[in-house]
């Protein structure tokens, strides 16, 4: 059997996850030494129609992406998404938030009516087609990446945190970052970047998504317990955590 | 062995030596916090602290360490061969640390563990200050008798100093500044002693640590671990700062060869979700109130069952600190639990 055939392809984001996997610098001949890579538009010129895997970064947000993000799926026997955009709608889902008209006039102006400019709601990858793997984070953790990649070389299931931030800050022996008045999304947001913002004195940003049973009830306690306004912690919410419908107020 | 004083210029320059001659980890400031690290100068240690961020555990069951590597056909196991000396140790983190060497050297001889705790030397020192949580002296463990090398009690301008095993008479041998322990030093010592185990006690444990796995064993359908779960973010928080929490998950890594690699093993926790995943995806502790039950099961009845009866609590407090949601402070669960069924049979 030949090295398995993988396309990179990507959608509404800013391309930064496709850059950690450039940044991997010598690494990334390991990976083009186990994969066949047959397209990659931020790498290399050369286009494929015939792959194994997919690596679809970015997030669905215009009804001609939903067909093409399709096509991609049938294609490839594994999909992987690539970074918060494409696992869970990222920063785009802001928009999903206003009226899209409201949006689309704020953006280009006089311009946004023009039928090239058009738009629809945002959505992560897996709320078009079925996503095999997440590499998640905005950007990506490399090591994650490539543990992902060997992973499905061995065709063994990678283990992807399923408990928060707190779990690494803590082992980190950092001070919490709330006691310093930081409403910090770690108690909610799913592990696996080393705990990497409240580590250099930020809050955490819930990049990575939720966890699968988050405890949001016991989020409005600690927000209590601090004198903080709800609003507060809604609103950092909604940067990588906004829904397909908008965030109710 | 003996009991000395040492006065305090002895000791920085009997740790100054020792920082030229071998790695010393000892108590730092970091903020308005304290935590164990690689200490750089005698100056730098701070014995009057109240609580660390995280206990010494870290040193002997480290947050993430390589078990053994393989090449696909053999393998090879790996060890910190490092000595060290580990300075600061409070009574209730040195008795945390006397249990896991019991849990860690019956049934399983876990040679990682003990082979970095061998080549520990332990210079313990009674709390000079209270931290805002320490319930020790409700848990019989505001003063410690066994398991440190030396035993530092600041007395003023000398510290008494217990040597309880060779390396620790050793090591005060080699120091300067060292002279009898009179009558009024033992004296002052004990005072300090006494004190803590009355002092060191900002939450009231309702009855005595040993009537803990009795009251435990009326108390598995109390409404308590259903409330409690309503308000954990499952976070793990309390795990990751108990000194008595010595449960880790096992991970191969493989490296792009496909054939070698490492296994590691990491800090786990059983309040995490997926903690009691098995194979097949079966999850046997799903709910958050059956995982927050078994942790107190944990200390206040399973791991004292196993280790003779010494409750698997120390009364640091971390959790108490460490928990957003303030539900963790065992005390607070233990009492309730006794005002609601009583500790009698």
């Amino acid at each position: 059997m030949g090295k398995p055939r993988v396309a990179i392809f990507d959608f509404a984001c800013c391309e930064g996850c496709q850059l950690q996997i450039v940044n991997l610098e010598e690494e990334i001949l390991d990976l083009t030494g186990a994969f066949d890579v047959v397209e990659w538009r931020e790498a290399m010129s050369e286009q494929s129609d015939e792959y194994d895997i997919a690596i679809v970064e970015g997030s669905i947000t215009r009804p001609e992406d939903e067909e093409r993000v399709k096509n991609i799926r049938r294609r490839a026997k594994i999909l992987i998404a690539l970074g918060a955009c494409a696992t869970i709608g990222g920063i785009n889902k802001l928009k999903n938030n206003f009226e899209l008209g409201e949006v689309k006039e704020y953006v280009y102006g006089k311009d946004s009516e023009k039928p090239h400019l058009d738009t629809a709601k945002t959505k992560a990858v897996g709320e078009v087609v079925k996503v095999d793997y997440k590499v998640h984070g905005c950007p990506i953790d490399r090591d994650e990446f490539t543990y992902i990649l060997r992973c499905i070389l061995l065709g063994k299931e990678p283990e992807i945190p399923e408990w928060p931030v707190c779990v690494e800050c803590k082992a980190k022996g950092n001070v919490c970052v709330w006691e310093y008045g930081q409403v910090c999304l770690g108690p909610i947001t799913r592990a696996g970047c080393g705990a990497r913002c409240p580590s250099s004195g930020f809050r955490c940003y819930g990049c990575r998504g939720y966890i699968d049973n988050p405890n949001v009830e016991a989020a409005k306690e600690v927000i209590e317990k601090y004198n903080l306004d709800i609003k507060d912690l809604k609103a950092k919410m909604k940067l990588f955590g906004s829904g397909y419908e908008p965030t109710k107020k | 062995m003996g009991i000395k004083k040492i006065s305090k210029d002895g000791f920085s320059g009997l740790i100054e030596g020792l920082i030229a001659e071998t790695t010393v980890i000892g108590v730092q400031s970091k903020g308005d916090k304290f935590v164990y690290d690689l200490l750089g100068s005698s100056a730098n240690l701070r014995l009057d602290y109240d609580v660390t961020i995280l206990p010494p555990k870290k040193y002997f069951l480290q947050p993430a360490e390589i078990l053994l590597r393989f090449d696909g056909e053999k393998y090879e196991a790996e060890f910190d061969d490092e000595e060290f000396v580990l300075v600061g140790v409070h009574p209730y983190d040195m008795i945390a640390i006397n249990q896991i060497d019991k849990l860690y050297s019956e049934d399983n001889f876990d040679s990682h563990y003990m082979r970095r705790r061998e080549n520990a030397t332990v210079i313990a020192c009674d709390v000079a200050r209270a931290s805002e949580n320490v319930f020790a002296s409700s848990m019989g463990t505001a003063t410690v008798s066994e398991g440190f090398d030396i035993l530092l009690t600041d007395i003023g301008d000398f510290y008494v100093a217990e040597s309880a095993t060779d390396k620790g008479e050793k090591l005060l041998g080699k120091a300067e500044g060292v002279s009898t322990a009179e009558d009024e030093d033992l004296k002052a010592r004990e005072k300090i002693q006494e004190e803590n185990k009355k002092n060191l006690n900002k939450h009231k444990l309702g009855c005595k640590p040993s009537e803990l796995p009795g009251l435990l064993e009326k108390a598995y359908n109390h409404p308590i671990w259903e409330e409690l779960g309503k308000k954990c973010f499952s976070c793990g928080s309390c795990n990751q700062v108990c000194p008595t929490c010595y449960c880790f998950n096992v991970q191969d890594e493989v490296n792009w060869d496909l054939k070698s690699g490492t296994r590691k093993r990491v800090w786990d926790g059983c309040l995490l979700d997926g903690f009691t995943k098995v194979a097949g995806g079966h999850e046997f502790r799903k709910s958050r109130a059956d995982r927050i039950k078994h942790r107190i099961y944990r200390k206040g009845k399973y791991v004292p069952e196993k280790i003779g009866g010494e409750i698997a609590c120390v009364g640091c407090g971390r959790c108490v600190g460490a928990c957003l949601t303030d539900i963790a402070n065992p005390v607070k669960i233990y009492n309730r639990l006794i005002e609601d069924i009583g500790i009698g049979k």
